[in-house]
């Protein structure tokens, strides 16, 4: 650790803290303040404290866990995938491959385009009759069509391609600096050593990139999670049938659909703490603070 | 990269190039359908057939977004918004990272935590007091109001990233130069944040992604589309049944090229890997 | 420490740069505001229309925002329930339903001057609770049989004519030609139910706003569309809007089932586009889309001052010289009695059978309970179709889930 005067932590913090705590605390306390309430359409200037009613209701409907197991899958795909291709590409092309500068800059286009007019053009890639994907499926590899739009396992399977497309790019650009850091000599002594390519991975690149990347699998995962525009757009507001939900979705339905505030507020609570205890065991367990202190 | 190591690598490298072909095929193929929209001439989104020149194919889309509609407003709002952003996200990450990754204070867990703990509530279930806070301040229909939030939202990741980042850099360089006379603050900005550039790269590009991107906040922020950014332009040119499909396309693909040129030019600092090998050496 | 002290000396020109930005913004005077939910052809006109009054006001700035229906109601509701939001609201008749119950617009019965509402025709005023929300300013909304000319000369009639002509115009795929097919509908949406379940006698709900949903008429109407897609497989297995629109813009699909929005859009596409009121069904009885208004609700914010205005605002954009600009290119039919008699709609033999269709319509319910309805029917609407469930099935479901969800709404 560095020693200097007290003040001067907190002096090169406060800006970002001031900045996160007027932006994010008012909206965070307002939405616990409406856990608690009963605001609703029929109820919405004159609601009053319910206590845990909302919480009650919300833990003894077995839809809950349904969409909790949904949402976990959703997540848990996604974010080994971003991560599997993103550092993939990011290993390749950090190394001595010919036209990597035009690779690296041709594959972040998933993130610079508009995420509206994507989801819905792979929408209709998946089409049954006339989408690209089911022609590749049965003209090119001679396999069945799949019902990607309509049975309920492709219709959740096709939301999670399409942010697999569009969330590889972040990582691998995240992968591509935290690369970087690592020194070349550490890769020619390992050569000396006769190391193989896994090896050199496994023992040089993996614990050298972990500070970098964990932030950002960390937050990936969090903001995978809450993350609704691509399945809502892919699944058209949870086609077919309302099986194609996610805690989220459903969050946004609750609310603006049938004006459940409270309640919505109440399940937004319990996604909050799901996910606070998901950080808790990762930062005690997988990946303290002060690993490298 | 001596000879002999990429010898060594010739089937890896052959393997690589395979994949690195496959995966761009698939990033491509989506982005050329839209390419395929922006240029057919009668507002589909969808069509039956296959081609990617589509009948009838006319550039006549690119010339109404830019011309026909406001879309250079949009551009320059978003221009404005997200540069703002980007240059605010970078100076309050690499600081308040800095001081996560050298210092230890009381708060620091529970500093670092309460970064990440924002990021965990449902943010659809945040706009509505937003909105009255917002309004409360007098931000509403500001920039000034845009730029913040999206700094906020920002901020988390560019936080823990810089922190960690500035960990794999070794402290000793910065004792040395505290020995040497220097100053906290010069230690800092002399002597890590030049080192940092591959972690100011990634903040720099989430930041500026973070603001052109974004639909939700600024949905509730701009009332006013004198004020629009490029998100809600085009958001305008969708209506419940009808969708000027040509146009959007065209638009979103006019909204890349920012993108790609700023991601060229941080490209640099991105993979410059060689300044720490050389401090160190 | 005098490097420390540097520091903050830096912070506080950030400060500084940004505290210019937080004074509050002066609101103008004489400023009206209007959000709106309209088609890009709608709004085209609309503008025409803002241009005359701007003219006729000079002084006066009337901006507008676009936005899509859903996006219009949420923010509206997030907007005024803060205190805020823009004068006036134009959207769907059904928005008032939530939008009154959440005290967020104002009783127009009351606001506007006395008699303001006799001007309209009957089938363009919706009651609420008592009260007029919205002066409507259109009426439509009504689904007909949209027909490719090239290919079906006649509109069919009744049912049997409809299923003969559409299995005659539906072809397999073959080589390199695709499929080709008789009739696409939008079959994932419970709005392109309606007209077939009122069709079979059914309705939504009743008197006291109970869903009415587990009837033989939702039976059959379910039964209907799932035969025209399995059993004389006469539409695409997969039809949403988005591809039964394509399939009919490309001339892949002789007949589809939308509304007067998609008309212009048709013939942009080079469709030589036919209509006529949706079939017979079997039973006889012709088939009954739903209609609905169109029109601008007034923001419970607007202070005294303005109202004056905003009410004239209002009076103009409702009146036949501003509802007939244009109403033959776009096809949309007037709300005031004297344009929608006015010869040059009597006239246009297309509109002509677009009023023809619309009278054969039922209103839309404008209660807040419709918003329910629509939700608990889609799911099972959809399940039909994919095969998941079969028509009683289905009717038995969204009757039930109707009635929870509308008692958890009530909570």
């Amino acid at each position: 650790m560095l020693r200097s005067p007290r003040w001067f932590p907190y002096q090169l913090l406060l800006p970002a803290i001031v900045v996160m705590l007027a932006v994010v605390l008012f909206p965070l306390l307002y939405n616990f303040y409406l856990a608690f309430r009963n605001m609703s359409l029929y109820h919405f200037t004159d609601h009053r404290f319910v206590g845990f009613e909302q919480f009650r209701t919300l833990l003894t409907e077995p839809a809950l866990y349904v969409l909790l197991g949904k949402s976990v899958a959703w997540t848990v795909v996604n974010v080994l995938f971003h991560v599997a291709v993103g550092l993939f590409l990011a290993v390749v092309l950090a190394g001595p491959v010919r036209g990597r500068a035009f690779y690296r800059t041709l594959l972040i286009l998933p993130w610079a385009m508009p995420q509206y007019i994507s989801a819905l053009t792979w929408r209709g890639m998946f089409n049954y009759e006339y989408g690209a994907v089911n022609l590749i499926l049965t003209r090119l590899l001679h396999l069945p069509a799949v019902p990607w739009l309509t049975d309920p396992f492709w219709a959740f399977v096709a939301p999670i391609i399409v942010n697999i497309w569009l969330g590889f790019p972040f990582m691998m650009v995240v992968a591509l600096g935290a690369l970087s850091a690592i020194p070349h000599e550490l890769y020619e002594a390992a050569d000396l050593d006769g190391a193989n390519v896994w090896h050199k991975f496994r023992n040089i690149t993996w614990p050298q990139i972990l500070p970098v990347l964990t932030p950002a699998v960390l937050l990936g995962t969090i903001w995978t999670f809450n993350n609704m525009v691509v399945i809502w757009l892919v699944s058209r507001g949870g086609q077919p049938a309302d099986q194609t939900h996610i805690m989220v979705t459903y969050i946004y339905k609750v609310a603006f659909t049938y004006y459940r505030y409270s309640y919505a507020a109440a399940f937004s609570v319990i996604v909050f703490l799901i996910l606070l205890g998901f950080v808790l065991l990762v930062l005690r367990r997988a990946a303290p603070l002060e690993a490298r202190s | 990269m001596t000879a002999p190591r990429r010898r060594r690598l010739r089937p890896l490298t052959l393997m690589s190039h395979a994949l690195l072909i496959l995966f761009s095929f698939a990033t491509l193929y989506p982005i050329l359908q839209i390419v395929t929209v922006s240029l057919r001439p009668s507002d589909q989104l969808y069509s039956t057939s296959l081609a990617l020149v589509p009948k009838g194919a006319t550039l006549r889309a690119f010339y109404v977004i830019l011309f026909e509609r406001d879309f250079l407003v949009w551009m320059r709002n978003s221009l404005l918004v997200s540069f703002a952003v980007t240059v605010f996200g970078v100076a309050l990450a690499s600081t308040a990272g800095y001081a996560f990754s050298r210092y230890r204070f009381p708060g620091w867990t529970a500093g670092l935590y309460s970064f990440l703990l924002t990021q965990l509530f449902p943010a659809t279930m945040l706009m509505l007091p937003l909105y009255v806070m917002m309004k409360a301040v007098g931000l509403l229909d500001t920039f000034t109001g845009l730029a913040i939030a999206y700094t906020a939202t920002a901020l988390p990741f560019s936080v823990w990233t810089m922190r960690g980042y500035y960990d794999t850099i070794p402290i000793e360089l910065e004792q040395a130069a505290l020995i040497d006379g220097c100053g906290p603050w010069s230690a800092f900005t002399r002597v890590t944040f030049p080192l940092a550039a591959p972690a100011l790269a990634i903040t720099a590009l989430f930041s500026f992604m973070n603001a052109w991107s974004e639909f939700l906040v600024a949905r509730v922020i701009v009332n006013r589309q004198a004020l629009y950014t490029l998100p809600l332009g085009l958001e305008s040119l969708a209506g419940q049944f009808q969708t000027e499909w040509a146009n959007y396309a065209a638009g979103s693909l006019l909204v890349c090229v920012p993108v790609m040129i700023l991601f060229v030019v941080l490209n640099r600092w991105l993979v410059s890997g060689l300044a720490l090998g050389g401090v160190k050496g | 420490m005098r490097r420390t002290r540097r520091g903050w000396l830096a912070w506080g020109c950030v400060v500084a740069f940004l505290v210019p930005g937080c004074a509050p913004s002066k609101s103008t005077p004489k400023a009206i505001v209007i959000w709106e939910q309209m088609d890009p052809d709608e709004r085209a006109r609309f503008e025409q229309n803002l241009d005359v009054f701007r003219e006729r006001h000079p002084g006066i700035e009337i901006r507008h925002l676009p936005y899509d229906t859903e996006q219009l109601r949420n923010q509206f509701q997030t907007a005024a329930a803060a205190g805020g939001g823009p004068q006036l609201v134009f959207g769907p008749s059904d928005q008032v339903g939530p939008l009154s119950l959440l005290r967020l617009i104002k009783p127009l019965d009351t606001t506007l001057p006395a008699g303001f509402f006799e001007r309209f025709i009957p089938a363009a005023l919706d009651t609420l609770d008592g009260h007029l929300w919205a002066a409507p300013d259109q009426v439509g909304n009504h689904l007909v049989l949209c027909f490719n000319k090239a290919l079906v000369k006649k509109a069919p009639e009744g049912s049997n004519e409809f299923i003969a002509l559409a299995r005659k115009l539906t072809t397999p795929a073959r080589g390199g030609q695709p499929s080709h097919y008789g009739f696409a509908l939008n079959a994932t949406e419970p709005y392109w139910l309606i007209p077939f379940f009122t069709g079979f006698g059914g309705w939504v709900m009743d008197g006291r706003r109970e869903p009415t949903l587990d009837t033989p008429a939702m039976v059959q109407a379910l039964s209907y569309l799932r035969d025209l897609n399995y059993k004389y497989a006469v539409m695409p297995r997969e039809s949403d809007y988005q591809v039964a629109e394509t399939l009919f813009k490309e001339g892949q699909a002789a007949m589809i089932v939308n509304g007067p929005w998609s008309w212009s859009g048709y013939r942009k596409a080079g469709i030589d586009l036919g209509i006529a009121p949706i079939f017979k069904m079997p039973n006889g009885q012709w088939a009954r889309p739903m209609t609905a208004s169109k029109g601008y609700s007034i923001n419970t914010n607007v202070r005294k001052d303005e109202l004056p205005l905003v009410i004239e605002l209002v009076t103009f954009l409702t009146s036949p010289e501003a509802q007939l600009r244009s109403a033959t290119e776009l096809g949309i039919l007037p709300s005031h009695r004297a344009a929608y008699r006015d010869s040059a709609i009597l006239n246009d033999p297309f509109l002509r059978i677009s009023q023809e269709a619309f009278e054969k319509g039922r209103r839309m319910p404008v209660v807040p309970e419709m918003r329910v309805l629509w939700d608990t029917m889609r799911p099972s609407l959809q399940n039909v179709m994919n095969g998941a469930r079969a028509p009683e099935a289905a009717a038995e479901e969204m009757q039930r889930t109707s009635v929870q969800q509308l008692a958890d709404m009530k909570k």
